[in-house]
């Protein structure tokens, strides 16, 4: 009786069409990219701020928590419905708003796709420099709680570096405004705090950001390599060199005979890792800064150096990289992802570390990331049907994890901790700095109804773990 | 009676720690404690420690008996901020002030608190890195207190504020509990950012114990460019339009003719505004970005162009940056205004027209058109009596001057989107105001409450001194 005038309720603030509560219905919301699962008591779809507000105002009243969910394509479980809660799916809030050219800045909805703002502000010149692997199909609100990262945030910072303003629904329903129109605001960084809070201070309805003007010359460097050893002290020499690229990617053998199997990037089955490298700014930077990353490539032992400024050309090089997650499909049908940081000076020291990792728990493990920033990504392959191997996997994920941060690095460079990886917290975290961290959720969210049982380590949350299907083979659905 | 808290705190810290500059306790009101002063209230003892050990002693031990603590570092901005509630302890930290950990190769380094922007920079440059942070003063002022007070420069624009470049930090509470956040990896989700939240709030959160940065590579060159033009209007134009090239500066400045005067620049005597163009980076591109500049500024109306390079442009990036902060540039009234880049030019359309021949004193305006930040100085022409600082009493004619000028700028910055932050003002003017001009909206105030709530429940840590008087 009283869940059925909840749902009515709901039903009464959106319209009818818009609260998904049968249970066949809400099977695409118990996902999204990570390992776990968890059903919703029911996915609301607001229209408005307004409809967003008054949905979270009833949730507080009924005690119920919630989630905003954007395109559902995060790697921690972080959109998953807390226990008895509900979602609130930003699927229909997706307008571009407002672009200020002179400005330079966008005022979106959170449901708007990463990538359609990006195309849409290229017509005018300008560009959204955060452009995580997703980008075709993650939402600028999932962006702002994860704070999103991706290939260019090397030289240009993760999703936080580019929020001016939002708008925001607290847990009980109240809207407030963070940031401003300017660069600067006075007062605490309330933008600043909430951008990366995983949904556990507000849920932000309406977005600022920054936009960028486009580089004059972009120029895109293959450089292939015999083994993966070379390829990372190429990434240090560069590094050393004192360039930083706008991106710097790694691919190692076994993702670049995967993604040879589905598509031809053009990379040679035999080598042992290739270097992707983008250069942007003033004709004169790319082209004085090009020879010196050429250099540094050949020093290092690359086998092979392709050079691209034609956008067709440039897009064939990245071809691979934006393929590879999606080949791995044919390698096992089961994936779990790591998302460690190291400095960037121990990368090769934590390869090796992956490479025996994967002999001693017997899993495939491959490696697709961002060298630059020192992010890595062991993407560990396996059929979950086989006893004891998902156990397994998981196993080996926290001994990476573990080992990356011994090593000066942490657990999670730009997919969030969310469910997954809330256990491993204590690994960088004491109780008096989770303490910190509580306390100032506690200023946004009082009685924490959003998004509960994520990121602390003992927050209970009742979630079941279910190996993921990797896509199949040649599908781009899968991101990183 | 008990014992005067600088002797307690001799015994605590130990004697080398605490300044009793006449040898016992009981030191206040002597001179060395004045130094300490904000808005003309000395504290009664002044901590210099060189450990974190410390300053966590001094925190428990300051909880313990509600006294409060000030922490500062150079003292280079201790101007910011209302006026405080209660002074008791000043916690010096500039003698906790060493590099701990600098890799040139992974382009990061982990500080203390207590070191320069200048030694910094020093220690960097060995390494061939560069943080691009700025500050007035930067041989005083401290990388804690640019933190803290979430000072930037000229170069914003290009380089963006210290919350860009800011990776890991950590602090000791108002409990005197330490605590981290972030990390030493130039990327990471781990935790929630209270990078962000530490960066700008004036200490009144915790005392900054460790900061790490990311670095960026060293700049192989320098250089700049000083345009006269007849006009403000004139000035404002051609910088918007040099700002929106893709060979824009790093940094572009308008000045106009009071502020161009304490900048020493004197191309052309009946200039009316200059534009100030400042650049970094490769030496090709440099070239580049600094000849097609001085050609667009030429072809907008500049009556001269002259070009600065290397020392000379980083001399003036520095004045610029000291202006208003260095001794004899601090203005009777200083206020930063916070505005869309557009509404700068506005902004300053709205008030030059007027600023003329007020009270015999004078209005600068440096306008930072890229980032959307304009500094409004005025300097009494009786200029000493401004120079002697702040504890002066100001006569009823300055005070009810500021008063109206400052309800005048924010109210127009207000109308733009933007805020007003009052930094230099008579004291009797800063008994009267909120030198913040409070938050967008009081949802967002409350949740600023919370959080100092939650942070320092007795209030002791620079108390009354931030945005709502938290």
């Amino acid at each position: 009786m009283q869940r059925q005038g909840f749902i009515d309720r709901l039903k009464a603030i959106v319209g009818d069409d818009y609260v998904i509560a049968h249970p066949e219905d809400l099977l695409v919301y118990e996902y999204d990219g990570s390992v776990d699962r968890a059903m919703p008591r029911a996915v609301v779809l607001p229209a408005s701020a307004g409809e967003v507000s008054r949905t979270l105002a009833l949730a507080y009243q009924e005690g119920v928590p919630v989630v905003g969910r954007g395109s559902g394509t995060g790697l921690s479980g972080g959109a998953l419905a807390p226990p008895g809660g509900i979602q609130i799916a930003f699927t229909r809030m997706n307008r571009i708003l407002e672009v200020d050219t002179e400005n330079r800045t966008a005022t979106i909805e959170p449901g708007v796709i990463n990538l359609d703002l990006d195309n849409h502000v290229r017509k005018f010149g300008m560009r959204y420099a955060p452009d995580p692997s997703s980008q075709k199909a993650c939402s600028l609100g999932g962006n702002i709680a994860e704070n999103a990262g991706g290939p260019h945030c090397l030289a240009y910072g993760a999703t936080t570096n580019h929020v001016l303003a939002l708008e925001v629904a607290l847990e009980d329903g109240t809207m407030v405004n963070l940031g401003g129109p300017a660069r600067e605001v006075p007062g605490y960084d309330l933008r600043g705090v909430f951008v990366g809070s995983e949904g556990t201070f507000g849920i932000a309805t309406q977005i600022t950001v920054r936009l960028l003007p486009l580089p004059e010359t972009v120029k895109t460097f293959l450089g292939i390599f015999p083994d993966i050893e070379s390829a990372c002290s190429a990434v240090s020499a560069v590094i050393g060199h004192g360039i930083v690229p706008a991106a710097l990617e790694m691919i190692d053998a076994l993702s670049i005979r995967a993604v040879q199997q589905v598509t031809d990037a053009g990379y040679p089955e035999d080598a042992g890792a290739v270097l992707l490298i983008e250069l942007e700014g003033l004709w004169e930077e790319v082209d004085e800064v090009s020879r010196e990353v050429e250099s540094a490539l050949w020093e290092t032992g690359a086998g092979e150096v392709r050079v691209a400024e034609e956008d067709r050309e440039r897009e064939r090089l990245w071809l691979g990289r934006k393929t590879a997650f999606g080949a791995f499909g044919a390698i096992a049908p089961n994936y779990y992802l790591v998302d460690g940081v190291v400095p960037r000076t121990r990368l090769s020291q934590v390869l090796r570390k992956v490479s025996e990792v994967s002999e001693k728990y017997g899993i495939i493990i491959a490696n697709v990331f961002h060298a630059g920033d020192g992010n890595l990504h062991p993407c560990m392959l396996f059929d979950g049907r086989e006893p004891g191997v998902t156990e397994r996997a998981m196993a080996g994920a926290a001994e990476l994890m573990e080992y990356c941060v011994a090593v000066g690095g942490t657990l999670s460079g730009e997919h969030g901790i969310g469910l997954e990886k809330k256990q491993f917290m204590p690994l960088v975290f004491t109780d008096a700095d989770l303490a910190v961290m509580r306390r100032t959720r506690d200023a946004f969210a009082p009685a924490n109804r959003l998004n509960p049982g994520k990121i602390f380590p003992d927050d209970d949350g009742f979630y079941q773990i279910v190996p993921q299907p990797t896509p199949p083979p040649g599908d781009t659905g899968m991101y990183v | 009676m008990t014992e005067p808290i600088a002797q307690q705190l001799a015994d605590l810290l130990g004697r080398d720690t605490v300044l009793m500059p006449d040898g016992a306790g009981g030191a206040a009101n002597t001179p060395e404690l004045e130094k300490y002063a904000v808005d003309g209230l000395a504290p009664q003892v002044v901590v210099q420690p060189t450990d974190r050990e410390s300053i966590a002693r001094l925190m428990q031990w300051a909880a313990a008996r509600q006294v409060a603590v000030l922490p500062r570092g150079g003292g280079v901005l201790s101007a910011l901020g209302n006026r405080p509630a209660q002074v008791d302890v000043a916690l010096d930290l500039s003698r906790y002030n060493r590099v701990l950990d600098y890799q040139p190769a992974d382009l990061t380094v982990t500080v203390e608190p207590g070191v320069t922007l200048q030694t910094l920079s020093r220690e960097l440059a060995r390494g061939g890195k560069f943080v691009p942070l700025e500050s007035p003063l930067s041989h005083r002022a401290t990388l804690g207190g640019i933190l803290a007070a979430n000072a930037s420069g000229p170069l914003r624009h290009a380089y963006g504020l210290a919350r860009d470049w800011l990776i890991g930090i950590s602090v000791v509470g108002a409990d005197g509990v330490e605590t981290k956040a972030g990390g030493k990896v130039v990327k990471n989700v781990t935790g929630y950012d209270l990078n962000k939240l530490y960066t700008g709030s004036l200490g009144t959160l915790g005392v900054i114990v460790e900061a790490s940065f990311k670095l960026a590579p060293l700049m192989d060159e320098w250089a700049a460019l000083a345009a006269p033009f007849p006009s403000m209007d004139a000035a404002i134009a051609a910088g918007r339009s040099l700002i929106a090239q893709v060979y824009a500066p790093q940094g572009l400045q308008v000045v106009n003719r009071p502020a161009a005067r304490r900048l020493n620049l004197t191309a052309d005597s009946a200039a009316g505004a200059y534009v100030l163009a400042l650049f970094a980076g490769r030496p090709r591109a440099v070239g580049r970005r600094r000849e097609e500049s001085a050609r667009l500024l030429g072809q907008s109306g500049a009556t001269a162009v002259e070009s600065l390079d290397g020392a000379a442009g980083q001399a003036l990036l520095r004045q610029v940056t000291d202006l208003g902060w260095s001794d004899d540039t601090i203005p009777a009234l200083g206020m930063r205004v916070n505005l869309p880049p557009t509404a700068v030019g506005q902004l300053v359309a709205a008030i030059v027209g007027e600023s003329a021949g007020e009270s015999g004193a004078e209005l600068g305006l440096v306008a930072d058109l890229g980032f959307g930040v304009a500094h409004l100085l005025r300097w009494p022409e009786t200029f000493d009596q401004a120079a002697a600082g702040n504890e002066e009493p100001a006569g009823d004619a300055v005070i009810a001057g500021s008063l109206s000028e400052i309800e005048r700028m924010q109210a127009l910055a207000r109308s733009m989107g933007g805020t007003v932050v009052v930094e230099h003002c008579a004291p009797a003017v800063k008994a009267r105001i909120d030198v913040w001009g409070g938050a967008a909206t009081e949802a967002e105030l409350e949740i600023m409450r919370r959080i100092k709530q939650n942070f320092d429940p007795l209030g002791l840590l620079n108390p009354g001194r931030f945005m709502g008087r938290l």
